[in-house]
């Protein structure tokens, strides 16, 4: 491995390892807008120059390769004076309209004119016009004047998803990123390409003038829109509920995971995000069936659904988990279930269509969490019946009370009637879910769930990683996280456990299941475990 | 490429043979590129989008890297052109020398504006950069061939001689 010395500082990496990512990892930032990590190296935006050994002009630091003994200086006067010229070159036709841009606030002209511009502007011809708010698919519109042409977003779609939608047409300063006329940018990953748009080009429809990027709060979180768990950062809107209609869920961004999703997350994660604010979400409990629905308080319908468990006998009883749920909300629910010796358990029900699945990142199973439920073991126990038994029973009154989490029954690969049917044949019906749907229609009480954003958690994915997420927003009206109302009602059914937080049920889960064993939040960290399955396996 | 589908871009079994010759030419097939859009320029007078899309798939590239090869040169025309092209030099020495008399003399003459096609489709008329033959200025290109010094005498006598 090559020894070198970036400004006085020993290093040594791997051979074939850049100049620009030698001195990253001694904290050292080098500059760039067309350099990306994930990408291939197009050396396009000549803002990297440092100073190597005695070369008597500076080199660009990402396609140079680091050699043995080599002596890099990034903050030599002579460095600093081309980083100022290439700025100005880089801004001669730009726009300036920052207070009408989008990416103001975000944008690495605007934090580099900053940090490494600051010259006199000396621009007093007109500026070359190109075209302006170009939508250029369903999610990102395109501003051809804000561009640098760094040309991530073209290697990005001939690298990362290999549809090549985007190319740099013209030539010199009538240079601009375009579609092949009459083809679109909407590849399941087009949303990437505003992330890593340095500068404001291109740009989130979605987001388009929703908010200023500096009224944002971050919180860390995980991906419930499939099977993978890409790791994503939510972004919140508190300081300004007035704008963007009281959206509080502003937008998600990817966060970089080595292992699960890299610099990536897809469009249907991107924007999966808006039941969160959707007015189907169940803001109270209420009981009643369909126009009796009373909204009651917690302390009223705890005791009532307590009853109702008590009421009938554990064979009448069917629990339908959901996988969308976290490990904390499965874990307690396993408790209750044993507690109260319930055999018909279940969390699987068939989509109505199969997922779609990719080999970049899109799971074809769209839950989050459905390995966190086969290692909690939410499915049937001593021959109890699973999912579909317990809506034929229910049809045939053999189960009387149901508790559904989340599914849309009536949405499921099951014929519609027939779980109609089954649902309205119950004498007890419990939905408990974070949105309304055809079942909380049918139910006789009505739990309101805090969304994934809403409270925090852990999800296992595909390969068996666990991993947090963290709390981003209130819940809305009286809704709580799924473990802590069942945590409520197990407490009125006599269940000893009452954790207080998230943190506690995992403590609890991580001591009693197996695979969970040695597992806690501050282990798990930002980058998630592996865990062991139940037959003890490694790690799957 | 048959004439008959200008635009609908489909090479002859011949002209197939030569864009793999001259992909064989080289490391990689890509850079091939230019010389077969000429290839595809002379048999169909002009690159089409459709045949932009056609000789991506000649090199297995989206059809976005053959446009920004076909945008980035001037050489390529991307409408269909004149029979003949009438390229005048508009550079220092020519411009010095009365180019901007000659051009002004042409576009009275063909009644087109510079970068037009005559009605007819006799002749497309552009101003170019240098041609280096500043010794003959002001000049233009008249298909393969140089003219030059313009005089209005003498383009009129060049433009008769083109059908």
């Amino acid at each position: 491995m090559p020894k070198l010395t970036i400004d006085g500082r020993e290093s040594e990496v791997p051979e074939g390892t850049g100049v620009i990512e030698a001195a990253r990892r001694l904290g050292i930032e080098v500059p760039h807008y067309c350099y990306h990590p994930g990408l291939s190296i197009a050396g396009q935006c000549r803002l990297c120059m440092v100073e190597i050994g005695n070369n008597p002009r500076p080199q660009i630091a990402c396609n140079t390769q680091v050699v043995e003994g080599m002596v890099v200086r990034t903050e030599t006067p002579k460095v600093l004076e081309t980083r100022q010229a290439i700025m100005e070159f880089h801004l001669i036709n730009h726009p300036l309209d920052c207070p009408v841009c989008d990416q103001a606030g975000e944008c690495w002209l605007q934090i580099y004119y900053m940090k490494h511009g600051l010259y006199e502007p000396r621009m007093v011809d007109e500026k070359v016009h190109k075209p302006k708010a170009v939508p250029l698919g369903p999610h990102v519109i395109l501003d051809a004047e804000r561009c640098i042409l760094c040309s991530r977003c073209v290697r990005f779609c001939d690298e990362i998803t290999g549809t090549g939608e985007l190319g740099i047409f013209q030539r010199g300063d009538h240079s601009e990123i375009g579609l092949f006329p009459g083809r679109e940018l909407a590849n399941p990953y087009s949303g990437n390409v505003v992330d890593i748009c340095p500068v404001g080009a291109l740009t989130d429809r979605d987001f388009r003038f929703a908010v200023r990027v500096w009224y944002l709060e971050t919180a860390k979180s995980i991906c419930p829109g499939c099977s993978r768990g890409c790791n994503i950062a939510v972004h919140s809107n508190l300081r300004r509920p007035h704008h963007d209609g009281g959206r509080r869920v502003a937008r998600l961004k990817p966060r970089y995971h080595a292992e699960v999703n890299r610099w990536w997350i897809c469009d249907a994660g991107r924007y999966g995000y808006k039941f969160v604010d959707d007015p189907s979400r169940v803001r109270f409990p209420t009981r009643g069936r369909g126009d009796a629905a009373a909204e009651v308080g917690w302390d009223e319908i705890v005791p009532l659904i307590a009853g109702q468990l008590r009421r009938y006998q554990p064979g009448e009883i069917g629990v339908l988990a959901s996988p969308q749920m976290a490990n904390e909300d499965l874990f307690l629910l396993r408790r209750l279930v044993d507690h109260l010796g319930l055999a018909h358990v279940d969390f699987r029900v068939p989509p109505s269509r199969p997922g779609d699945e990719d080999r970049i990142l899109i799971k074809a199973d769209k839950n989050p969490n459905r390995r966190g439920a086969e290692l909690i073991g939410l499915g049937p126990r001593d021959g109890g019946l699973d999912a579909r038994g317990m809506l034929r029973a229910a049809r045939e009154r053999r189960i009387k009370c149901l508790w559904v989490f989340h599914h849309d029954l009536l949405a499921s690969a099951w014929p519609e009637g027939e779980i109609r049917e089954a649902l309205e044949s119950l004498e007890c019906l419990l939905f408990q879910g974070s949105n309304g749907n055809g079942v909380r229609l049918l139910a006789h009480y009505v739990l309101p769930s805090a969304a994934w954003v809403e409270r925090e958690g852990t999800f296992t994915n595909f390969e068996g990683r666990v991993q947090r997420f963290w709390k981003a927003v209130e819940p809305l009206g009286a809704a709580r996280a799924d473990w802590e109302i069942v945590a409520r009602i197990g407490e009125a059914l006599g269940l000893s456990f009452m954790p207080d937080t998230g943190e506690d049920c995992f403590k609890a889960l991580a001591a009693t299941v197996p695979a969970f064993a040695g597992l806690s939040y501050r282990e798990l960290r930002d980058t998630g475990r592996l865990v062991w399955d139940c037959a003890g396996r490694g790690p799957a | 490429m048959s004439v008959a589908g200008a635009g609908t871009a489909e090479l002859t079994p011949e002209q197939l043979a030569e864009v793999r010759r001259l992909q064989g030419l080289y490391p990689d097939k890509r850079a091939a590129l230019l010389p077969v859009l000429q290839l595809a320029q002379d048999a169909c007078g002009y690159i089409s989008l459709e045949t932009e899309a056609y000789v991506a798939r000649l090199f297995d590239l989206s059809p976005a890297h053959v446009h920004e090869v076909v945008t980035f040169y001037t050489l390529f025309f991307r409408e269909p052109k004149g029979r003949h092209v009438i390229s005048v030099c508009h550079n220092l020495t020519c411009h010095l020398l009365g180019a901007e008399d000659a051009i002004a003399h042409l576009k009275a003459r063909l009644g087109v504006e510079v970068g037009g096609t005559t009605k007819d489709g006799r002749v497309t008329l552009l101003s170019v950069e240098c041609l280096c033959a500043c010794e003959m200025a002001p000049m233009m290109q008249v298909d393969d061939r140089y003219e030059g010094p313009l005089t209005p005498e003498t383009i009129d006598r060049i433009l008769e001689g083109l059908q």
